[in-house]
Order: C-alpha cells, then sequence, then structure tokens
C-alpha cells in the first residue's frame, strides 16, 4: 500500500467519526458541518462526498434529519445524533482513546529507541 | 451574489448530470432528496459570495470544491446503494448496485455473468414447479436415443422422447436453490469488492 492510500484510508475512515463528533453539541445542516470541518481538520477533499456519508448515516438511523424553509436564503436540510447515534459516538470515544494512546506510547518508544 | 442566467444555467446543467446519475442506481425519491441537498449546498455557497465577485471564477471553485457530478454520485452509490446491499444481502439492492457497476466494462461483465447464474438458478426452480403441470414436456429431450435438450419444451417436437419422471423436481429444486445460493454469495463478494473499489482512493 503506498503511502497515499493509507493516508487516504486514515482520512476515509476518521471522517465518520468527525461527523459525528461535529454534531454532538447541536444539530447542523450540511454545508455548516462542512465548514466546521474544514476550519478544525483536513478531513474534507471534495465537498459532495460528504453528504452521501451523511445520508448514509440517516439512513442506519444514527442521525436525524429535517428540512427547516424559513431560516437562510434557502431550504436548508439539518443533522442531528439520534440516541443510537450518540451511543455509537461514546463507542467510538472510548475506542478511539485507547486506540489513540497505544500509537502514542508506540510512537515515543520508537522516538526513543532511534 | 446573485446569479446570472448564465450561472443559473451552468447549476441546472450540473445539477441535471448528477440527477441522470443518481437516479441510474437510486430510488427516484431518494435520488430528488440527494440533489436537492447538493442545490441548497451550492445556492447557500453562492449566497456568500461577495456581490461585484467574478461570478464564472466563484461558481466553478464552488462545483470543484463539491466535486466532479459524477464523483458526486460515485460516493453516493459507495455510501448509500453498496452499503445496504452489502450490509443486507437483500436482491433488490444488490441487483441495483450490479445495475451500477455495470456502466464500467469490467462491471458489465462481472454483472452479466451474475445476472446468467440468477436466471439460471430461477430456470430450475421453474421447470421444478413446471413438471407436475407438464409432465411430457419437462425432462431430458431424447431423439434417437441421444439427449439432445434439457429442461421444458413447449410443443415437444416430433421423434423426441421425453424421459425423467417426477424425481427430477427435488433435484430440480435442490440445483436450482444451489445455483441460486452460489450466484447470491458471489453477487455480495462482488459487490463489498466494488464498494471498496468506489470508496478506494488511489490506483496503486
Amino acid at each position: 500500500m503506498s503511502f497515499e492510500n493509507w493516508q487516504e484510508q486514515l482520512r476515509r475512515g476518521g471522517l465518520e467519526f468527525a461527523v459525528l463528533l461535529t454534531l454532538s453539541g447541536s444539530s447542523r445542516y450540511g454545508l455548516d458541518i462542512i465548514r466546521h470541518l474544514e476550519e478544525s481538520t483536513d478531513l474534507v477533499v471534495n465537498e459532495g462526498t460528504v453528504y452521501p456519508l451523511l445520508a448514509r448515516l440517516a439512513q442506519q438511523g444514527i442521525l436525524d434529519t429535517e428540512w427547516v424553509s424559513d431560516e437562510g436564503p434557502h431550504p436548508r436540510k439539518y443533522y442531528r445524533l439520534t440516541k443510537p447515534g450518540r451511543a455509537r459516538l461514546d463507542a467510538m470515544k472510548q475506542h478511539w482513546d485507547s486506540f489513540s494512546r497505544k500509537l502514542d506510547t508506540l510512537a515515543r518508544q520508537s522516538e526513543r529507541n532511534s | 451574489m446573485k446569479l446570472s442566467d448564465a450561472g443559473q444555467a451552468r447549476v441546472r446543467g450540473y445539477l441535471f448530470i448528477l440527477h441522470r446519475s443518481l437516479a441510474s442506481f437510486m430510488p427516484g425519491e431518494m435520488a430528488r432528496e440527494s440533489l436537492r441537498e447538493v442545490e441548497s449546498h451550492i445556492l447557500e455557497r453562492v449566497a456568500r459570495v461577495e456581490d461585484g465577485a467574478d461570478e464564472k471564477r466563484a461558481l466553478e471553485q464552488i462545483l470543484e470544491q463539491l466535486g466532479p457530478p459524477l464523483k458526486v454520485a460515485q460516493a453516493w452509490a459507495a455510501e448509500i446503494t453498496f452499503d445496504e446491499a452489502v450490509a443486507t444481502g437483500r436482491i433488490s439492492p444488490i441487483l441495483r448496485a450490479l445495475g451500477y457497476a455495470a456502466m464500467s466494462v469490467q462491471g458489465f461483465f462481472a454483472s452479466l455473468a451474475l445476472f446468467v447464474g440468477y436466471v439460471a438458478g430461477f430456470s430450475f426452480v421453474a421447470m421444478a414447479l413446471l413438471k407436475p403441470i407438464f409432465p411430457n414436456n419437462v425432462g431430458v429431450h431424447l431423439r434417437d436415443g441421444i439427449p439432445v435438450a434439457f429442461g421444458a419444451i413447449f410443443p415437444v417436437p416430433p421423434g423426441t422422447e421425453v424421459i425423467g419422471g417426477y424425481v427430477l423436481i427435488p433435484i430440480f429444486l435442490f440445483v436450482g436453490a444451489l445455483v441460486l445460493a452460489g450466484t447470491h454469495l458471489a453477487a455480495r463478494k462482488f459487490v463489498a469488492w466494488w464498494r471498496g473499489r468506489l470508496r478506494g482512493p488511489v490506483p496503486e
């Protein structure tokens, strides 16, 4: 696997987690989610790939959706975490904490040994 | 920024191609909903562009950030249709996913082979169902003692003898179920592999 492939797979794997984290506070519409991700991460390469991910999460019952038409210049589709979505996010957070801690330890050991 | 007629036509063109692509593998209602959301995204982005900015440049930048319509449709196929097919294994999403994959040369031949598998499986089951109704038409067809055909023929050509009694029914059912199960398993594996390809990034 090339470095680019590894990097891309890491990015794709992280995107779902990042989207759920973005929605952990309040409901947001598509562009708002994208802008938040763009400000705090470099996970969004093509904006058009975020919407299919949101649609899948909604289809799986992880997100709830609602069209709001009286807020902006155009109707906006809002997403918010459902109860199973919040449970999934909690599980992902726990897994991520343990996963990243172990990798950090490995990286520090490798630095000390080199 | 407010779009000129030319700008609106550019957006309509983008959405038209996207809708055509989405509708080829998605249920109509879902395709319309997805399109509405992308349209809302574009208009929202346009509304944030300052008045007096170069419209053509700003619009092209917005569409470029969104990605080419075929690429966006591909992302939808990977996330929705292929994901549903892999997760549920139901025949309807699998057939939709195969229909999408068949738009490429490699996918076309793979989908064709799987389609033939499904048809063969259903044919065996159909023969099992037809045997009790048309016992003289379904079986092994012999001419001068040499097998020339196998299955159901209407009407049986003169000089042809049909052999094989009701014992063929469980055999047809067994073979049909085996072929259908094998084809379906292969289709699920293929769809899972194709989804990986769609999501997969840079070809090695």
